[in-house]
């Protein structure tokens, strides 16, 4: 039984596409979540310092769209795919047209996406392809039924906020090299704003030359739309790889970012929005309140306070098993009419594909570390793809990561830690 | 000291990064040198004059001729130097950060505030979305003499180009090299050359040196052995040249023979001052003489070659010197666009070549 009918234009395959990408750096896995009036796509990334959510107007921005619902939930219909498995459906042609406009015509026209889900028959998320050049295909996925994850945000707690257009602050992130760890935002005095990269690997000796560019930014406070932070001197420090996921993607749209805290170690929400799409980040803020941020590492002590650290906790370990990455990885955004200079590749033609896809995202971060979150639930499923990688929640604290949130768990015990809700 | 940063410096890093991550620099009143040493592959010694990179310069330092030597990674000095295209100032410091010597780039740039910046002032994003858009002020201000409602553009194009300022503070982790340890470091001499040529367009040597580097690969691994594999990864390329104006390059396998010939290529006139022995007596002399048969032939690696071949981004003369079963040397000359007067800064690179 089709549940879930929806079309996509080119356009939208494109706009999906991006959303994918970006929802990629965060989590192998996708939440869908489809309802009357909305299609949300969501991913939680494993160390649960991150979550990202795209969600899509059903009647702005399909072409079509149908929804049947289930008997057991009329209201909504959700599942969970392997997002790599997803984007790679979309990426195949779209790729291809950009280094050879011959190729213009595998450009995608039009995807119809239909779920099937029904008792004693395999459930299936079915993607017919319909390109320029006449040629459609239809790939048939497996996707597990389970309820998505949401990060929970305080609106009422986040008092601080700025809005800044997404060029600017893509601008911005362009300044900074490889091999950094973490942005500080903070307000310097009346007029200026300050982005600051730092990293916490310690270098010595030789090793002095591979540190990463320390790079700072002042920007006036002019450049953004709003700045309405009460607290001066706040240092607010994120991922920058988490960061740059986002502002890479709200480029695309070119709409106005708007972001709001409150305090150290607490949740920062990202939001924008694009035609007929809502996309909405939180990102767990690294360091205490009153440090500069550099002290990460550094728990709190106390009952209360100790779900907190510990989702700290949790942010750090994931950076931390960053640590062993070699030196800087090749700038990304190397400029296209320089690609013929880059020296020879010599299995070009073997694992092009797979070069643009580890473009996107960031390698040297995932020992795959869904597999082991979700090991338990779709063993069945991923077995055959891969074995319960070492992943960083493991190696730094096994009890407490697993114990910690699996996602069997009851929401109602989720929900004392204060970040996740239904 | 004020820097000047431009296109050329910062193709000029890119083209040796691809060699090597960590350049030795190499400051002193006149000069600036880049030097870079992979542990195997070609080197490459940069002697730019100051001016090419330094608008003004204050060395201080106790080493004769004010001589600086430095260490610094490439990719992050790239990085900086792409900050700084297009800012309104930058400087360069020598300092120390947290006990670490960094060099810090201090760039001021200003921002043009762009009409789509954002929905927050929609007075203008209107404007600026409209069908007939910045066609239409353009047009407006042609005929400014008019007084159709052009003059409501003006308040507008100032918003629209107000400019922000931003200060962009880059630290390069460097480590300052002693006299001692540099001083043995010499830069490589060779045999006057049998032929000097200059080398056809490098973009279309490098598509066809990457096209035979990867038609070695393929090659072997085709004929399938241990050993085979193991030259696979490092295939040679034979370069040679003749002083009748031809390229030739060539691969040789078990399983294929390939030849591509360029011809009509210049072999630049000696400046007999220049020299140490009469021109008639110059090798080149003797294998111009000897016609077009007389090659002189040297073989690289693949892969290093490509590396090599990088330097074409900085659109600079490339001069091949050719030292028969000898030496491959190739003298970039690197115009400076903006100093008409300024003599081209010379890139050298030593290719490292290999016996049959």
């Amino acid at each position: 039984m089709v549940l879930l009918r929806f079309t996509l234009s080119e356009e939208g395959v494109n706009a999906l596409r991006d959303a994918l990408a970006c929802l990629n750096k965060f989590s192998d896995e996708v939440s869908l979540e489809a309802k009357r009036d909305k299609l949300v796509f969501t991913a939680l990334n494993s160390s649960k310092s991150a979550y990202a959510a795209f969600s899509f107007i059903t009647n702005r921005f399909f072409s079509k769209y149908q929804y049947e619902g289930v008997a057991q939930n009329r209201e909504k219909f959700f599942c969970k795919l392997y997002n790599r498995a997803l984007l790679s459906l979309f990426r195949a042609r779209t790729g291809d047209s950009l280094h050879d406009p011959e190729k213009g015509g595998s450009v995608i026209e039009r995807c119809d996406v239909a779920v099937e889900d029904e008792a004693g028959k395999k459930s299936r998320f079915i993607v017919k392809i319909a390109c320029r050049n006449g040629m459609t295909t239809k790939y048939r996925l497996p996707f597990e039924v389970s309820p998505p994850v949401h990060a929970k945000f305080d609106k009422d707690e986040a008092i601080h906020s700025w809005t800044i257009s997404s060029r600017t602050l893509r601008q911005l992130m362009d300044h900074f090299g490889p091999g950094i760890e973490y942005l500080d935002i903070h307000s310097e005095d009346d007029s200026t704003v300050n982005f600051t990269c730092f990293t916490e690997k310690v270098a010595s000796g030789d090793e002095v030359l591979k540190k990463p560019l320390h790079t700072s930014i002042a920007v006036e406070k002019e450049e953004f739309d709003s700045f309405d932070v009460s607290e001066d001197k706040l240092h607010i420090v994120v991922s920058v790889k988490d960061f740059r996921a986002i502002t890479q993607h709200a480029a695309f749209l070119g709409s106005e970012v708007s972001a709001q805290y409150s305090m150290p170690s607490r949740p920062m929400q990202i939001r924008y929005d694009g035609d007929g799409v809502k996309c909405e980040f939180l990102l767990m803020t690294v360091g205490e309140r009153g440090a500069p941020g550099q002290r990460t590492k550094k728990t709190r002590a106390g009952a209360r306070s100790a779900p907190r650290a510990q989702q700290l906790e949790a942010a750090t370990s994931r950076a931390t098993s960053n640590a062993p990455t070699p030196a800087p990885r090749p700038t990304p955004a190397t400029r296209h009419d320089d690609y013929q200079w880059e020296p020879v590749r010599m299995n070009e033609d073997e694992d092009e594909e797979e070069g643009d896809a580890r473009l996107e995202w960031d390698a040297s971060d995932r020992p795959n570390p869904s597999a082991v979150k979700m090991s338990s639930v779709i063993a069945n499923q991923t077995a055959q793809r891969r074995g319960p990688g070492p992943g960083p929640d493991n190696s730094v604290e096994p009890d407490q990561a697993l114990s910690y949130l699996e996602p069997t768990q009851r929401l109602s015990q989720a929900r004392q830690f204060g970040l996740f809700n239904d | 000291m004020r820097f000047k940063t431009n296109l050329k410096n910062i193709q000029l890093v890119g083209a040796l990064s691809s060699l090597e991550k960590i350049t030795w620099l190499r400051l002193d009143d006149e000069h600036v040198r880049f030097t870079v040493i992979p542990d195997t592959g070609s080197q490459v010694w940069a002697l730019l004059p100051m001016e090419f990179i330094f608008d003004s310069v204050q060395l201080q330092s106790a080493e004769a001729q004010n001589t600086i030597n430095l260490e610094l990674p490439l990719v992050p000095l790239q990085r900086a130097l792409k900050s700084a295209l297009n800012a309104t100032s930058a400087n360069l410091r020598l300092t120390k950060k947290d006990g670490i010597p960094i060099l810090s780039m201090t760039i001021q740039t200003s921002t043009v505030a762009q009409g789509n910046q954002g929905g927050g002032q929609g007075s203008y994003s209107r404007f600026s979305r409209g069908d007939n858009g910045p066609g239409h002020f353009a047009g407006g201000f042609g005929d400014g003499d008019d007084d159709d409602g052009v003059f409501n553009i003006e308040p507008l194009e100032t918003h629209l180009h107000r400019e922000r300022e931003k200060i962009i503070t880059q630290d390069i982790p460097v480590r300052v090299l002693h006299p001692d340890n540099v001083e043995m470091i010499m830069q490589p001499k060779v045999r006057e050359p049998d032929v000097h040529i200059q080398l056809p367009p490098l973009l279309q040597l490098k598509a066809i040196s990457d096209r035979f580097t990867k038609l070695a690969a393929a090659s072997s691994r085709a004929s399938n052995s241990a050993t085979a594999t193991a030259a696979a990864s490092n295939p040679k390329l034979e370069l040679s040249a003749n002083m009748h104006g031809s390229l030739r390059l060539s691969l040789t396998t078990d399983t294929l023979d390939v030849t591509s010939q360029w011809d009509s290529l210049e072999n630049p006139e000696l400046d007999p001052s220049q020299l140490h022995c009469p021109l008639e007596e110059h090798p080149s002399t003797i294998f111009r003489e000897a016609g077009p048969d007389k090659w002189a032939s040297v073989r690289v690696d693949g892969k290093d070659w490509s590396k090599v071949l990088s330097v074409g981004r900085l659109e600079g003369r490339v001069i091949a010197c050719f030292a028969d079963e000898h030496a491959l040397i190739l003298y970039v000359y690197v115009p400076q666009h903006d100093d008409v007067q300024g003599d081209d800064c010379v890139v050298t690179y030593y290719v490292s070549s290999y016996s049959a």
